[in-house]
């Protein structure tokens, strides 16, 4: 592979990187949008916004879905900080009726 | 804020601070580490008290990242506020000299020191009316009385005027005479006198208590800011110490340290904080080469017969040398006088 086909191999994968992380922020959206949902019931119910035992529940599900080439301990990671911003958007939810 | 929990500590232990802080309406970030957990809290920190967190089991430490004070500090207000009382501009590109007697004593005394030191080139004209003095058989102060006197004196000279407000129920009587009120060292956590304060609009001066950090001081300014006063001096007096040859100990380094925490106006006052004449004028040096905004300073017509700390005041002709002296060291720090 000479330089300049390098350099167009890196844009193309570069744009491909693009096109997936646009999929990630409609998903991840998504996933705030049931957050959010849960967040109004959990209002209505007058449920606590944290659930350690759900998001123990959550964390090990995606490590258990999780084949590669990430490891389970980082895809947890990546959940927690996913997790952390559910949470918030739920507490919104709850506290606005 | 940051709360680091013990190596290997028990997931309940972590879930029972994060159900605590999610409780009183904070995001948590958590991040597990392989030995350990720290919870990163988002929201309105200031308002906890880092010790309660301390008391929870598995919690190694509470590291607070953001200042418990906010109108006072940089991080929301990066501009250097400028304080104005009659057209002076403290804060500003010149350094303002406030001058004057401890104590306001009589007519003479008043205008006469007024015309020394505004001929010197002093803006302020400073003098008290009710004094703090360690003994109750000391003299205590001629009152509004007092206060006419350094009003005309003041106005005569074309000076703005700065004076001590003890208590709450003198402040509506100054009002009349004095341009920028003085909250003395002994009074800086007078939270009521502070509040009160704040709902004025007219310059505070407020001193560094004698024992007092930088973060006390702060936010006790920051008392006067949240009644919507924002016009705020710190003055920086000295400090006390195991040194007992001199009777307190100028912080100089007070003053880049505000300077860079606060946005607010930094003075300070020489004289009291060394008590002697003949080391005032080194340290009314040493505060302006700091690159301080001010220096409040003591200055008697006649200090052999001041009722108040005369060893103290500088006599008129070495404060008319002092000045001469600043002149000299205010181009290398950017300002002028």
């Amino acid at each position: 592979m000479n330089r300049s086909d390098a350099e167009q191999e890196i844009n193309r994968i570069r744009d491909a990187i693009d096109r997936v992380d646009e999929v990630i922020v409609r998903l991840l959206n998504q996933r705030a949008k049931y957050a959010i949902e849960i967040g109004e019931i959990k209002g209505v119910l007058g449920l606590p916004i944290y659930a350690p035992e759900r998001e123990k529940d959550v964390l090990h599900h995606v490590e258990k879905t999780c084949e590669g080439p990430l490891d389970g301990a980082s895809m947890r990671r990546l959940f927690e900080r996913i997790i952390d911003e559910s949470r918030s958007v739920e507490r919104k939810a709850a506290n606005r009726d | 804020m940051v709360i680091v929990m013990e190596k290997h500590t028990a997931e309940n232990n972590v879930e029972r601070v994060m159900a605590e802080l999610i409780a009183r309406g904070f995001d948590v970030h958590r991040s597990t580490g392989v030995e350990q957990t720290v919870l990163g809290v988002v929201g309105d920190v200031a308002k906890i008290d880092t010790r309660e967190f301390e008391l929870f089991d598995g919690v190694q430490e509470v590291v607070r990242i953001s200042e418990p004070y906010k109108l006072v500090g940089r991080t929301f207000h990066k501009e250097k506020t400028v304080v104005k009382a009659r057209g002076v501009e403290i804060g500003g590109p010149e350094v303002i000299i406030m001058a004057g007697p401890c104590t306001i004593e009589s007519e003479t005394q008043m205008f006469e020191t007024a015309r020394r030191v505004s001929r010197a080139g002093a803006r302020v004209l400073r003098g008290g009316a009710y004094k703090p003095r360690t003994s109750p058989y000391a003299f205590q102060g001629m009152g509004v009385e007092g206060l006419k006197l350094l009003r005309a004196a003041a106005d005569e000279s074309r000076m703005a005027t700065v004076s001590e407000v003890m208590d709450i129920s003198q402040i509506e009587g100054m009002l009349p005479y004095v341009d920028i009120l003085q909250v003395g060292a002994r009074n800086m956590q007078n939270f009521n006198l502070l509040t009160s304060l704040g709902q004025i609009r007219k310059p505070i001066l407020l001193k560094r208590g004698m024992s007092a950090t930088i973060q006390e001081w702060l936010l006790a300014a920051e008392y006067i800011m949240t009644g919507g006063n924002y016009d705020v001096i710190l003055c920086e007096r000295g400090i006390r110490t195991f040194e007992t040859y001199t009777r307190n100990t100028l912080d100089i380094s007070a003053i880049p340290v505000i300077e860079k925490l606060s946005h607010l106006p930094i003075i300070a006052d020489p004289s009291h904080a060394v008590g002697r004449r003949d080391k005032v004028m080194p340290l009314a040096r040493a505060i302006v080469a700091a690159g301080a905004d001010g220096v409040l300073i003591e200055v008697h017509n006649d200090p052999e017969k001041a009722v108040c700390d005369g060893p103290q005041s500088l006599y008129p002709d070495q404060f008319a040398r002092l000045m001469d002296e600043l002149r000299i060291i205010v181009p290398a720090v950017g300002r002028r006088l």
